[in-house]
């Protein structure tokens, strides 16, 4: 029996495991990865003992806890009876519970299958994903996220190619391009959609006390590849991925801020364009979402201690908006403490006193995050060309969605074209095209992404195998 | 003025009012969501013609009663069959037959009193054993001991057939309106007048309401508060239902599969995709202690468990990845037949829902306009008429 299972072992997963585990609290955590850090921190397999973590080591020890129950490898794929409902007299009734078990259920699967845990409370801190960005050639292998390259980079100690162009709108695209360099890659360029905006990064400097850790990895970063003489573009976007004739990428096509096109050999293009928060599981559990574009596009709305709409469910970290690894910590900690006070396993009294320098470091964070987005806002996504797949799990490229809205002129939401057309009905459950058919849809509807929606997040929110769901709980 | 207000943008409705539009009449559709975002689009697209599990399980009674159905099923059976040419669009119609399952010695039995009683009604069905069983469905389980075979049985595509009758109509003049929200129907001198509100969905909706000679009550779950609104009591029951979906395989399973011993669907789509359902439940949200049926209902873990334990009977399934299961809400009536036709004491107020309204709905919906049009609908719908609920109405 457990107090909270926390879903995600990142920054905030971690930084709350760490403040709920000290107090006493009976805690699950569960990650599909098989090590603790999230994508942020990803550590690199034990074989690879040389290898640091500057950041976030105190972070990484927490994962080391005994009293802490770690289910790696282990996806948690829905959450069950978390509304205030009719009573369910079906098979999940009081009866049946073991004693002191909430009514909510997890739904986890990993290496020993699917199975329920029934923990008092459940924190969501699942992160965030690189935003796709469609184009032609986008599902070319050889085109990656410039996260996917840093997990190679980090946790494999692998490149993935030996010439790359770094693409998109996010910073960390300089950060990983050092680190390529750093491992020895050729980086052809680094294009950025736009310079980012002037009085944006001003405005980052007061915001910055305590976020220096940050604009210093970024400045590093410069340095780096200034030294090592790749060139950092502004303006300058990619119109195509081209293949070679083994159908892997060969080189990339970009367009100038003045519409020149140019073609640039490469055998990796890492894409940065940002980051969409994970609400999948939370939007599947039921808690209510709204659309906040410099965020990330849809995030869990929740209160001022990180619980979200539904009871007993509370999120932390980017999958509330996106803004880096030290507002999660921060968020963490405090949805701990205000589920330590919610199970009643700390005074109020004595949490109001522990929250209060969790949430001043949090304001502070959540300066920086704001400037931040600021500086680098999320490109608007250009019109995708009708030959452009959208949805690569389906195949159902951005002409499909087009027609389909003509043709049928009702169509409103994003709910609406996924059932006519099957994007987002493939194996990631739309994670992927969910961003580019939103503002596909709103473009061609005149409406905004906010009022089309996000689409509907059903169980399991990762595939799991049937035969494992027959016979039930273990 | 409308000639006719056809409420509710489902199967029914479009198919209603695709019926009408054909035959030149004036006709606006009201929908207070999308076109087939209820239960139209959430079922798993059964083409059943045998009698369902819940129909028979219950004694022969109850089978004797909900086999009044049957000229429809006969009706739809043919129906489906020229959809596809008759609305000039792509709505994934298969009729390479249905199996239903039979586990145990009783079960087996209660298949042989069905099946005699649905070849009385006419329905071409048959109970194979042995070897003419594993021939034709080799996918089948050991354990399985029978089925009854339905060659005319299938599959459609839900998410297709309603949007397919929606362009129709709109082609032949109907007047669409979603996002548009009937909140009260007057009786008024030649017709009914509709009150309508926007809703969030809206797409040209207009508040100025709707005037109509007649209206045709397709909404589904909401046909009873709509009916309400014309003082007239409907007893028509939400079901909450849960189906599940999994990744697309090679094709293996070209027959649709049901139990006669428990709530099972299954089918592979064109697309590879199996789909499971069959009435796994699921579970109305509540506001305020009072079911809400404007919110999907809530899946159950147990219903997850149910569909999958349903699939072993064909053990194939089991090595699937689920890739999604979802809910849906569908409409029963207690007698388990539909409720077709006008209502009584309301001139020019017709009704159109009822179970199996996806797999029959093709046929509800001529029948229906057939009704409005010449008053002599070509099959007798006289014992699906909401009049026999007319006890529960005084006035």
């Amino acid at each position: 029996m457990h107090d909270v299972a926390v879903v995600g072992a990142g920054p905030a997963g971690l930084a709350a495991v760490d403040v709920l585990a000290s107090h006493g609290a009976r805690v699950l955590v569960v990650d599909e990865q098989p090590r603790a850090g999230g994508q942020i921190h990803r550590q690199p397999p034990a074989t690879f003992a040389a290898a640091t973590v500057p950041a976030g080591r105190a972070l990484l020890a927490v994962a080391e806890r005994a009293d802490v129950d770690w289910w790696w490898r282990t996806a948690g794929w829905g959450v069950f009876g978390g509304h205030a409902g009719l009573d369910d007299f079906a098979g999940s009734t009081p009866a049946d519970r073991a004693d002191g078990d909430g009514p909510m259920r997890l739904a986890v699967h990993g290496p020993d299958g699917a199975r329920t845990v029934r923990p008092r409370a459940v924190l969501l801190t699942a992160g965030a994903y690189d935003l796709p960005v469609p184009f032609p050639g986008w599902t070319l292998p050889g085109v990656l996220t410039a996260g996917g390259v840093q997990v190679f980079v980090k946790s494999a100690h692998l490149l993935p190619g030996r010439r790359f162009v770094l693409a998109g709108a996010h910073p960390l695209l300089l950060v990983v391009a050092a680190q390529l360099v750093a491992a020895g890659a050729e980086v052809a360029e680094v294009l950025l959609v736009r310079r980012p905006r002037a009085g944006a990064l001003l405005r980052m400097l007061p915001a910055a006390a305590g976020n220096t850790g940050k604009l210093r990895e970024g400045g590093h970063a410069l340095a780096v590849l200034r030294r090592a003489g790749v060139p950092v573009r502004f303006g300058t976007r990619v119109v195509r991925a081209d293949a070679g004739p083994d159908g892997e990428l060969a080189a990339v096509v970009l367009a100038a801020p003045d519409g020149t096109h140019r073609t640039v050999p490469a055998d990796v293009l890492a894409l940065g364009y940002g980051f969409v928060p994970s609400t999948d599981l939370a939007r599947q559990a039921g808690c209510a979402v709204r659309y906040d574009p410099a965020a990330g596009g849809w995030v869990v709305t929740h209160d001022r201690w990180q619980r979200s709409s539904v009871p007993r469910v509370s999120v932390a970290g980017e999958i509330t908006g996106v803004a880096g690894a030290e507002q999660a910590v921060a968020e963490g900690r405090l949805a701990a403490l205000g589920l330590l006070a919610d199970l009643g396993l700390v005074p109020a009294p004595r949490i109001g006193r522990l929250a209060r320098p969790v949430r001043r470091d949090l304001r502070r964070r959540r300066r920086f995050a704001t400037a931040l987005a600021a500086a680098f806002p999320p490109p608007a996504p250009a019109p995708a060309d009708d030959e452009t797949v959208l949805c690569r799990c389906e195949e159902v490229t951005a002409g499909t969605v087009r027609a389909a809205l003509r043709a049928n002129p009702h169509l409103r939401t994003a709910n609406g074209v996924k059932l006519l057309t099957r994007t987002g009905m493939g194996l990631c459950q739309g994670r992927s095209c969910q961003p580019a058919v939103c503002a596909l849809i709103a473009a061609e509807t005149g409406r905004s992404v906010a009022e089309v929606g996000p689409y509907t997040a059903r169980p399991p929110i990762r595939p799991i195998p049937l035969g494992t769901l027959a016979g039930g709980d273990p | 003025m409308y000639d006719v207000a056809v409420i509710g943008g489902g199967l029914l409705g479009c198919a209603v009012a695709y019926h009408l539009a054909r035959a030149g009449t004036r006709v606006v559709l009201l929908e207070k969501d999308e076109l087939n975002r209820h239960a139209s689009g959430q079922n798993a697209g059964s083409l059943h013609f045998q009698l369902e599990y819940r129909m028979v399980a219950d004694g022969d009674a109850a089978a004797e009663r909900a086999a009044r159905a049957l000229p429809l099923h006969l009706d739809a059976q043919r129906a489906w069959a020229g959809l596809a040419a008759e609305l000039d669009a792509p709505v994934e119609v298969v009729q390479h037959g249905g199996l239903m399952l039979a586990e145990t010695a009783d079960e087996l039995d209660r298949l042989r009193r069905k099946a005699s009683l649905e070849r009385r009604h006419g329905l071409d069905v048959t109970v194979l054993t042995g070897a003419e069983l594993t021939s034709l469905a080799p996918y089948l389980a050991a354990g399985v001991r029978g089925a009854a075979y339905a060659p005319g049985e299938g599959k459609a595509n839900p998410r297709l057939v309603t949007l397919a009758y929606a362009r129709a109509a709109s082609r032949l003049g109907a007047d669409l309106r979603t996002g548009t929200r009937v909140t009260a129907l007057t009786r008024e001198a030649g017709g009914w007048r509709l009150t309508t509100t926007p809703t969030a969905a809206g797409r040209g909706a207009r508040t100025d309401g709707v005037r109509a000679a007649a209206v045709v009550l397709a909404a589904g779950v909401w046909t009873a508060e709509l009916a309400a609104m014309a003082d007239v009591r409907l007893p028509v029951v939400p079901v909450a239902l849960s189906m599940t979906a999994t990744a697309p395989t090679t094709p293996f399973l070209p027959h649709l599969v049901q139990h006669v011993g428990r709530r099972l669907s299954m089918k592979q789509t064109s697309d590879g995709n199996v789909l499971i359902g069959g009435g796994s439940p699921a579970k109305f949200r509540a506001v305020d202690g009072r079911i809400d049926l404007e919110t999907a209902p809530e899946l159950r873990y147990e219903s997850l468990v149910g569909n999958a334990d349903a699939a072993r009977v064909v053990p194939a399934v089991l090595r699937l990845p689920v890739l999604r299961c979802w809910s849906g809400a569908t409409t029963l009536t207690p007698d388990q037949l539909p409720v077709l036709g006008p209502l009584p004491r309301r001139p020019g107020l017709y009704a159109a829902t009822g179970g199996s309204a996806f797999t029959l709905g093709p046929t509800y919906a001529r029948l229906l306009a057939e009704t409005l049009l010449t008053g002599e609908p070509s099959l007798p719908i006289d014992a699906y008429s909401p009049a026999r609920f007319g006890f529960l109405n005084a006035v």
